[in-house]
């Protein structure tokens, strides 16, 4: 618990700068909407105008954007980058920081197993991006339901807020894994941020080439896409499966790596 | 009975070198000292006893458990301070205390303030204010605060100025007094020799030589000064067991090793003014065994 404990105080600050962030940038998107609503479906004309492949990286799409929940759809995919690059090096760094910062001769010659440290790290990790989460599920339904004049689409954002969630556990895992297996302690973060950049390029390549269809179980930016989660009305269960098998096999190569591992001192 | 057992532990990083075959024991209640130059293996042997890093091959106990399966039991009665001491940013050195304290089953208040007044350390202070030498006392008193059955140093004077160096070691005699065995690693001959029972000598990853430091000081060479009234021959002291053979006119200076008894009728026949006989120190025996090695 006194490891959980000191990472969670570690991690209060830069927790406490994301969330701010993120409420700037949920306040300032809807903020928007506000005008955008007025113009009526002229906005999707506009966007149908554009070069596809400008929609493709913008996530467009098939999205309503006259409609509130279309509209906040759109603001979901950069949520959901940010949310994922926060995931991504708070993963690789609660693994990874002891060797970079040479913390790691005072933590591991205390009377702990390295399977303790690591249940420890991982768990600080996941209420930090519950948190995370919830201060992003709460703004935006008080900010989208401040500036919806329709029906109320608070689930519409209660599930894309879980689709969030679920990309969040995946780059928290899949880079923890990632500082446990490379030898490096200070590599961990340039390749997990490099994982997470190309498999979004690959989710928009997708978008633009059709015949790219397969890879879109490669890339977890298809898994959760905002077009298909509200018009699908849900969660993919292949999807949803493979996320899980995705997660499960990133704890265990952590575990796995890190028992064995010859700390970088 | 032995608190440290090293069988033949072997560590190498891909071509490079670790340690090889590295065998000895540490008894209980002495001050095992582990000497040699930098870069020589010994940070890497005791990295591998606490488990930071995996034996290649090999094996070692230590109160008769597995350094790898028993680590975390083990750890429970070790005090570590490593040559170079990290922490984390923006703790005091209290809270840090009470971090390391917490890792123990125990109530390490009172002997972390009894430590703290006798290196003289502010609880008070931000980790990141102190100096090199300042961090090292929070590495002391961070380690012995559990009051650890053995402790390990890993070159561990580095920073301390030449009092705090004199109450560590006081401190060290004393936590030895009470029955905490000490594996102490240093490049600083001086320092082994006033604190330590036996010592090994390691070398390019190579145990070389296994002693006791009296044994080692005592099968040694002598250094004798000798001044004579009159202008001695080049030849003179050119003697079995006589090396390093300086003369200069009604001075000579050399090493002698072998039967005391030899040289002493061979002074005795010459009229001396002034005569002096030293033990070489753990400095020069070093440079001897280094140099031997080199030889073969």
């Amino acid at each position: 618990m006194n490891i959980f404990n000191r990472e969670m105080r570690a991690n209060r600050k830069s927790l406490i700068i994301w969330c701010v962030g993120i409420l700037f940038i949920v306040g300032s998107g809807m903020a928007k909407y506000a005008a955008l609503s007025n113009t009526g479906d002229s906005i999707n004309k506009l966007m149908a105008d554009m070069p596809s492949s400008l929609q493709a990286l913008m996530g467009i799409g098939s999205l309503d954007l006259a409609t509130v929940d279309g509209y906040f759809g759109l603001l979901y995919l950069y949520l959901v980058i940010m949310a994922s690059i926060h995931a991504a090096m708070l993963g690789a760094t609660m693994i990874s920081k002891e060797e970079r910062d040479k913390t790691a001769e005072f933590l591991f010659v205390k009377p702990i197993s390295r399977t303790t440290v690591i249940t420890a790290k991982l768990g600080a990790s996941i209420v930090i991006v519950i948190v995370f989460n919830l201060v992003t599920l709460l703004s935006s339904i008080v900010f989208v339901d401040f500036f919806n004049t329709g029906d109320s689409v608070t689930a519409e954002v209660a599930l894309l807020m879980g689709g969030m969630f679920m990309m969040q556990l995946l780059f928290l895992f899949l880079s923890a894994a990632v500082a446990a297996f490379v030898k490096n302690p200070k590599l961990s973060i340039p390749i997990s941020t490099g994982i997470l950049l190309s498999t979004f390029i690959m989710s928009v390549g997708i978008d633009l080439k059709s015949n790219l269809e397969g890879l879109k179980y490669v890339t977890p930016f298809k898994y959760y896409e905002a077009k298909n989660l509200l018009h699908d009305g849900g969660f993919d269960e292949g999807f949803v499966v493979l996320s899980l098998l995705l997660m499960v096999g990133s704890i265990l190569t952590t575990y796995i790596f890190y028992r064995k591992r010859d700390l970088h001192i | 009975m032995n608190v440290i057992e090293v069988k033949n532990l072997t560590k190498t990083y891909g071509k490079a070198r670790g340690i090889s075959d590295v065998s000895f024991n540490v008894e209980q209640g002495e001050i095992f000292g582990f000497i040699g130059p930098n870069g020589a293996g010994k940070s890497t042997t005791i990295r591998t006893l606490l488990s930071l890093i995996h034996p290649t091959s090999g094996s070692a106990t230590i109160f008769g458990k597995d350094i790898l399966k028993d680590a975390p039991e083990i750890k429970m009665d070790i005090g570590y301070l490593p040559s170079e001491v990290f922490y984390y940013d923006n703790m005091r050195v209290k809270d840090l205390l009470k971090y390391s304290a917490s890792f123990y089953k125990k109530d390490c208040r009172k002997r972390m303030n009894e430590l703290a007044e006798i290196m003289e350390l502010d609880l008070n202070r931000k980790i990141d204010d102190l100096s090199l030498g300042n961090k090292k006392k929070v590495g002391i008193v961070q380690g012995l605060l559990h009051e650890p059955k053995l402790i390990i140093l890993d070159e561990p004077t580095s920073g301390l100025d030449p009092l705090m160096q004199h109450k560590f070691f006081e401190l060290l005699e004393e936590e030895n007094k009470k029955g905490a065995t000490i594996l102490f690693s240093s490049h600083i001959l001086s320092e082994v020799q006033r604190l330590c029972d036996r010592v090994a000598i390691i070398k390019e990853g190579k145990i070389i030589k296994l002693e006791k430091i009296s044994t080692l000081k005592e099968n040694n060479y002598k250094k004798i000064h000798i001044e004579t009234s009159t202008e001695i021959g080049k030849d003179y002291f050119a003697i079995e067991g006589v090396t390093d053979l300086v003369v200069d006119r009604h001075k000579v200076d050399f090493l002698f090793r072998g039967d005391i008894n030899v040289v002493m009728k061979k002074i005795a026949t010459t009229h001396i003014v002034n005569i002096a006989v030293e033990e070489p120190d753990l400095e020069e025996i070093f440079m001897h065994f280094y140099e031997k090695e080199e030889a073969y």
